[in-house]
């Protein structure tokens, strides 16, 4: 510190301790580095699991109870039941869960549904693998054996749950459809609006498969547009593209005088008159110069071309400046700009153009053509309709009540329209309801018990009691996974033959008919009145052969079904077991703490 | 970042409670008489009067989670339909405490969510038998508004009537009333206002917006004077199936609710629309609709009610400075220019990004002599003057120095016009709206404006912000404006939006072509109907339930019979209290609790005939038939009906249940990205922290 600054009064001084402070934070020593051995032993952590496992399997299933997700500070309140509405809005610190979170978003991102299913499984395995005393290294080895026994029977012939799908009928795609949004109660449907939303998402799907496909099929797009504020029920889908655009300015561009096939030009750089980046630095210009006038003239120089080409409709993702919008609506062209970026990517194909990214010439070859442009009105909105010439796009109107319900909704529709693309490249589906799980549960029991060489073919490292006690903490994990789906206290039965779920009124009387109690088991497919027989899922029962291959009259009989899309299913099986073994397998934490 | 995270449903359900106390504010902002409140910042002593459910919700402090959902609901419906919103909040209310009773009894929460939303989808049904269609209503455009104003309005609530009360004492004039009820209004606003504050001001520690109930606000002597514009029943035809609208001016006073004043505005407005649209196409009478998007309003605080009125054209208000200049225009045409955007130097386009690293060398020889504000101004007014037009409407901000400069050369530029004004201007004039000032061209510019003034004499008309308000009329403009005047600042709001909400139902009730029977007896139906399904329930009469539970094959499908009874019953209640506080709100009943027995009895009488629709209808019949005092038949003739609009209604209804078992599914309140600071306030409210 010099003698001048020592003499400074007040603020000054102020300004120098600051100064000094920071000086010294530089000095300080790094803190060493924080190791925790076993993070799974720790009472913490299995407190934050659990309470991560409530909030997820809370949320899971028709009657699955929802989250109210904001941030204290009266911004936006999200209320969902999805798991990736409730990811992605999730903040957590612990490493374990980060990394049970991070599998979970990763496998929605691919597969959109199943996400609880895997989050939920994932804990369950956890918790019940820890309550055995078997080294991780064998409960890792043993699981894979397991997973590998699952997707095998779940993917084989013989399979007792699963459906193929058949395309031709609208009945199956319809109930799982109808499964995926009736599994999300946030969006807040009633059973008309489920039926007419449903409807719609198989038309939408249906409009984005190619007319005549040859060899590889390329799905079209959808484009959910938002109709907030309206009834369900005036949702509708439309083949083509929906440019929303304000009453006043649709007004201005109208009345449209072609008919017929119109010529575009689609740009997706702006044409406001910006000057371009001139980096850092300063231009110097003289009096009398102006660099605005100067890009302006270029612009109309652009214009006047594209007039000489002859385009009737100009497109353009960003702002067009005013003056070039007055010389192209002088030649009868249409000009719409702020078109965003959502819809560049889906104009460029229906219209067969290129994106023009420059103010310099336009290679005619840039050019595309649409069928006809109409306006639309929907609700208060109006919009620009372009219909294509032929194309695989459509546009899928939702309304919804308001904005916390349509979110949900949006994320719903999407779900179910990603599962229908899932069912096409592998065209079965699993018994939903929790059918799958305690199904699949008895056939591991039964195989375990029966066929424990099979599953542990020549691995060596394993005893068969090891098999056992780990095949019986997988089944437990599914079983519960199954249970999660009550919300208000009912109780799980299975019954002996097919190994189905069903679910019963709390404190029934024991020594019941309980033919006469129930209904249907979980995914609808068979009726108490089978002479079945039934014992509660928590209880212990004797592992017994679920009957394998589902004749196909089966299927035909029942009315709804319950069924959930395989590929995502079985993905999401696939993550929670391997995430789980990756947790399992975790000896240390360590966090760096500075 | 941190995750707070806490189960709002242990034993009772926080998230029910809180909304249920919001709703518990918007008791008197239901039927007819609506009491107005003052909402008083403590912390900047700023007050608003408020009379509507979405200005109260504006001016609440509404940060919570359960508050924010509120919000969005009544904001969507206001969005939408601009009108329901005060039944929607009076419904979140009643049905939350509906829901909680429910789990008091431990219902199960998916057979509360099922049962309540079927029985909302039956009322829904039931409802369509109480629809009056509307039919050929501009035929019989001869009828003015003039023969309501002489007629009375005796609309006693059929409660009333039932009651013995007599009906004679109860006529009024319709002026008396309106304008009575208006200048009990304004005596109490200033009276009060002041000690209100006095008193209300003391406590400022609170940080939020605190409400006051003010006794000050509740109608004084009310019940006399203006209880019975919201009548249950009304004279009808001799069959009382045939139920029919096909009156313009009966339509309007029907939806009017109590606010005769603005409904007779609105319905000046629609004559005026038919005129116009009638005068345009003579050879080719399309079917003519009330476009509501072509009404605009005009407030000017400060001067007396009576000068509210409807005027086809555009009408604007002014500052006083240019009196003059528009004496000069008012003889001829005028030409006129339209501006999108501000008229400022400055105003670049939208999405245009000004580059900041340009700097411009002047000529060191030559001194610049103007600034280029000046410059700037010069240039705009030569195009002006080149085009020779002596009117610009622009519809963002303009350059005050540019409006002082066209005031001398005789020049009129308006700013803040309404883009919809813009294009109705464009269209009759044949003006094109530009950006920059430089792109007009003779193309662009419009003809044959007539510049008025709105009154013949403008100084008795200078509003509270030294404004006078003009007259802009052309040839073939479809334009209506009311002009709205009050001379209460305070109630200039409430002016308009009572207006505005007068003139949705309106539209609504002709885009729809149907009207409910009002005045509370679509409720009453819902209420008699769903106590005829608790009973069937009860008796297990009725066993093709369509209860449909999201979860079809749960235990919960085959108990739904056994809690349903219960659910519909405090469904039902909802309805009641409905009812019972509207009543209380209209009618001279000294409690909600003798509303309640009254509406009891004849629910009673209802359930009892078997079919609660023509039990309504037959009581309208009744009326008319001079059932009680022989000596008011005649009278009754004049008696207009009171009308509710279908649509909106429904889906408030709708939106507040939906509202409701929202919340209630909802078991725990997720906060995310909380500062370290804010942990551990949040740790005492029972939050879990990830």
């Amino acid at each position: 510190m010099t003698s001048n600054e020592k003499k400074n009064n007040g603020p000054q001084n102020k300004s120098c301790l600051c100064k000094l402070t920071l000086e010294m934070s530089r000095l300080e020593a790094k803190k060493p580095s924080l190791c925790n051995s076993e993070p799974l032993t720790s009472e913490g952590v299995r407190a934050t699991l659990s309470v991560w496992r409530g909030i997820v399997s809370s949320c899971y299933g028709p009657s699955g109870r929802l989250k109210q997700l904001h941030n204290g500070l009266g911004g936006y309140v999200c209320t969902t039941s999805q798991s990736a509405a409730l990811l992605r809005n999730l903040s957590v610190t612990h490493p374990i869960i980060k990394i049970l979170v991070t599998s979970v978003q990763n496998h929605v991102s691919c597969f959109s549904d199943c996400g609880l299913f895997t989050a939920i499984l994932c804990c369950n395995l956890i918790e019940n693998v820890q309550k055995i005393v078997l080294t991780p290294t064998t409960v890792i080895k043993l699981n894979k054996h397991l997973l590998r026994l699952c997707t095998n029977y779940l993917n084989s012939e013989a399979c007792g749950c699963r459906i193929p799908v058949d395309f031709h009928s609208a009945r199956i795609p319809l109930c799982l459809v109808r499964s995926v949004l009736t599994s999300k109660p946030a969006s807040m449907l009633t059973k008309e609006e489920v039926d007419h939303i449903s409807a719609l998402i198989l038309r939408t799907f249906l409009l984005t498969i190619p007319e005549n496909a040859e060899g590889h099929i390329i799905l079209g797009k959808s484009i959910i547009v938002p109709l907030k504020g309206q009834r369900v029920t005036d949702s509708t889908v439309l083949p083509g593209i929906l440019i929303e655009m304000p009453e006043v300015q649709l007004m201005k561009l109208l009345p449209i005088k072609k008919s017929g096939a119109l010529k575009v030009a689609l740009f997706c750089t702006t044409l406001s008159g910006d000057l371009s980046d001139t980096g850092k630095g300063t231009v110097v210009v003289p009096c009398g110069v102006s660099l605005e006038s100067a890009v302006l003239d270029q612009l109309l120089n652009l214009g006047r071309q594209l007039v000489s080409d002859h385009v009737d409709l100009v497109l353009c993702q960003k702002v067009m400046h005013p003056s070039l919008k007055q010389l192209l609506s002088a030649h009868q062209v249409i000009a719409i700009d702020r078109i965003g970026v959502t819809l560049m990517e889906p104009l460029s194909k229906v219209t067969g153009t290129q994106p023009i990214g420059s103010l310099g010439s336009i290679s005619t070859s840039s050019y595309g053509s649409v069928k006809n442009l109409r306006t639309a009105k929907f609700g208060s909105k109006h919009f620009f309709h372009l219909i294509p010439n032929e194309g695989t796009i459509c546009s899928l109107l939702l309304c919804n009540r308001n904005d916390t319900a349509w979110d949900e909704l949006k994320l719903t529709c999407q779900t179910a329209l990603h599962v229908l693309q899932l069912t096409v490249k592998e065209p079965w589906v699993l018994l939903g309801g929790g059918c799958t799980e305690t199904h699949l549960a008895a056939y591991i029991r039964h195989k375990t018990c029966n066929e424990p060489e099979s599953i542990l073919k020549d691995d060596a490292g394993c005893t068969q009691t090891e098999l056992h006690l780990v095949a019986e903490a997988f089944c437990r994990a599914l079983e519960s996974l199954a249970v999660s789906l009550e919300h208000d206290g009912g109780e799980i039965l299975t019954d002996m033959k097919y190994g189905h779920f069903w679910s019963v009124q709390a404190h029934s009387p024991s020594a019941v008919n309980w033919s006469d109690l129930l209904s249907r088991c979980g995914c609808g497919l068979y009726n108490s009145q089978e002479e079945l027989s039934w014992s509660f899922l928590r209880s212990t029962r004797h592992p017994f052969a679920p009957q394998t291959c589902l004749p196909r009259e089966a299927v035909g009989s029942s009315s709804t079904l319950t069924v959930d899309c395989l590929t995502a299913k079985l993905g999401g099986l696939q993550v929670a077991v391997e995430t789980a073994n990756l947790i399992l397998d975790l000896s240390y934490v360590i966090e760096d703490k500075n | 970042m941190v995750m707070a995270y806490r189960i709002i449903n242990k034993r009772r359900h926080i998230g029910l409670q809180q909304l249920s106390s919001f709703a518990e504010i918007g008791r008197s902002l239901i039927g007819p008489v609506k009491s107005s409140k003052f909402i008083i910042d403590e912390e900047s002593h700023e007050s608003v009067l408020i009379s509507s459910t979405v200005r109260l919700l504006e001016n609440l402090d509404l940060t919570s989670a359960v508050g924010q959902l509120l919000n969005e609901a009544v904001q969507a419906q206001n969005n939408t339909y601009r009108t329901g919103t005060s039944t929607l909040l009076f419904l979140v209310g009643a049905w939350c405490s509906a829901v909680e009773e429910c789990l008091h009894l431990d219902v199960p929460i998916s057979i509360i969510v099922s049962v309540m939303s079927e029985g909302l989808n039956f009322c829904s049904e039931e409802v369509v038998s109480l629809q009056v269609p509307i039919h050929n209503i501009f035929d019989h455009m001869d009828n003015t508004f003039s023969g309501l104003e002489t007629c009375s309005v005796t609309l006693c609530p059929f409660l009333q009537v039932s009651s013995d009360t007599g009906l004679q004492q109860e006529e009024l004039d319709l002026k008396d009333v309106a304008s009575q009820s208006l200048t009990n209004l304004v005596e109490v606003d200033k009276n009060t206002s002041q000690t209100l504050k006095n008193s209300l001001f003391a406590d400022t520690c609170c940080r939020k917006s605190v409400l006051n109930h003010s006794r000050h606000f509740k109608r004084p002597d009310s019940n006399e004077q203006i209880s019975k514009l919201d009548g249950f029943l009304e004279h009808g035809a001799a069959n009382p199936r045939s139920y029919r609208c096909n009156d313009l001016v009966e339509l309007a006073v029907g939806l009017s609710h109590g606010d005769l004043s603005n409904m007779k505005l609105v319905e000046e407005a629609v004559q005026v629309q038919y005129r116009n649209a009638h005068m345009k196409q003579v050879n080719s009478p399309a079917p003519f609709m009330f476009d509501i998007s072509k009404i605009f309003t005009c407030c000017l605080p400060g001067l007396p009610e009576s000068f509210s009125c409807i005027c086809p054209g555009y009408v604007t208000a002014v500052s006083v400075s240019s009196t003059n200049l528009i004496k000069e225009l008012q003889n001829q045409p005028v030409r006129l220019v339209l501006i999108e955007g501000d008229l400022t130097e400055n105003y670049r386009h939208l999405g245009f990004n000004k580059s900041s690293n340009i700097k411009t060398v002047f000529d060191s020889m030559k001194l610049q002599e103007d600034s280029s504000e000046e410059l700037w101004t010069n240039s705009v007014l030569q195009v002006l003057i080149q085009f020779n037009v002596n009117l610009v409407l622009v519809q963002g901000n303009v350059s005050e120095c540019l409006v002082e400069k066209c005031i001398h050369s005789k020049r009129l530029i308006i700013g803040s016009v309404n883009g919809t004004v813009m294009q109705a201007f464009a269209e009759a004039t044949g003006a094109v709206q530009v950006v920059y000032i430089t792109q007009v061209n003779e193309d662009c510019v419009g003809n044959g404006v007539h510049v008025t003034f709105w009154k013949s004499n403008p100084l008795d008309v200078v509003d509270r912000n030294d404004r006078i308000a003009i007259l802009l009329k052309t040839e073939g403009i479809d334009l209506v404006t009311a002009v709205l005047t009050n001379p209460v600042t305070a109630q200039m709001q409430t002016k308009e939006d009572r207006f505005w909400s007068c003139a949705y139902r309106l539209y609504y009730a002709l885009k729809e072509e149907k009207v409910f029977l009002g005045g509370g007896a679509v409720e009453f139906l819902c209420l008699s109907h769903l106590q005829i399904l608790v009973e069937q329930s009860l008796k297990k009469t009725n066993h093709a339930s369509s209860v449909w539970l999201r979860n079809t094959s749960s235990w919960l499908a085959s108990s739904l019979e056994i809690y349903r009874p219960t659910v519909l019953k405090f469904l039902a209640n909802g309805w009641q209290k409905y009812l019972s506080t509207l009543i209380y709100n209209t009618a001279n009943y000294s409690s909600e609790f003798e509303a309640s027995t009254f509406i009891q009895h004849h629910l009673q009488k209802a359930t009892e005939s078997g079919s609660p629709s023509s039990y309504i209808l037959n009581e309208y019949h009744k009326i008319n038939s001079g059932i009680f005092n022989s000596g008011i038949s005649d009278k009754l003739e004049h008696i207009p009906r009171v009308y509710d609009i279908v649509t909106p209604k429904i889906e408030a209804w709708r939106r507040a249940l939906d509202l409701v078992l929202l919340v209630l599914q909802t078991d725990s309140e997720i906060i995310t990205g909380l500062g370290h600071t804010q942990i551990n306030s949040r740790a005492s409210e029972g939050f879990l922290f990830l």
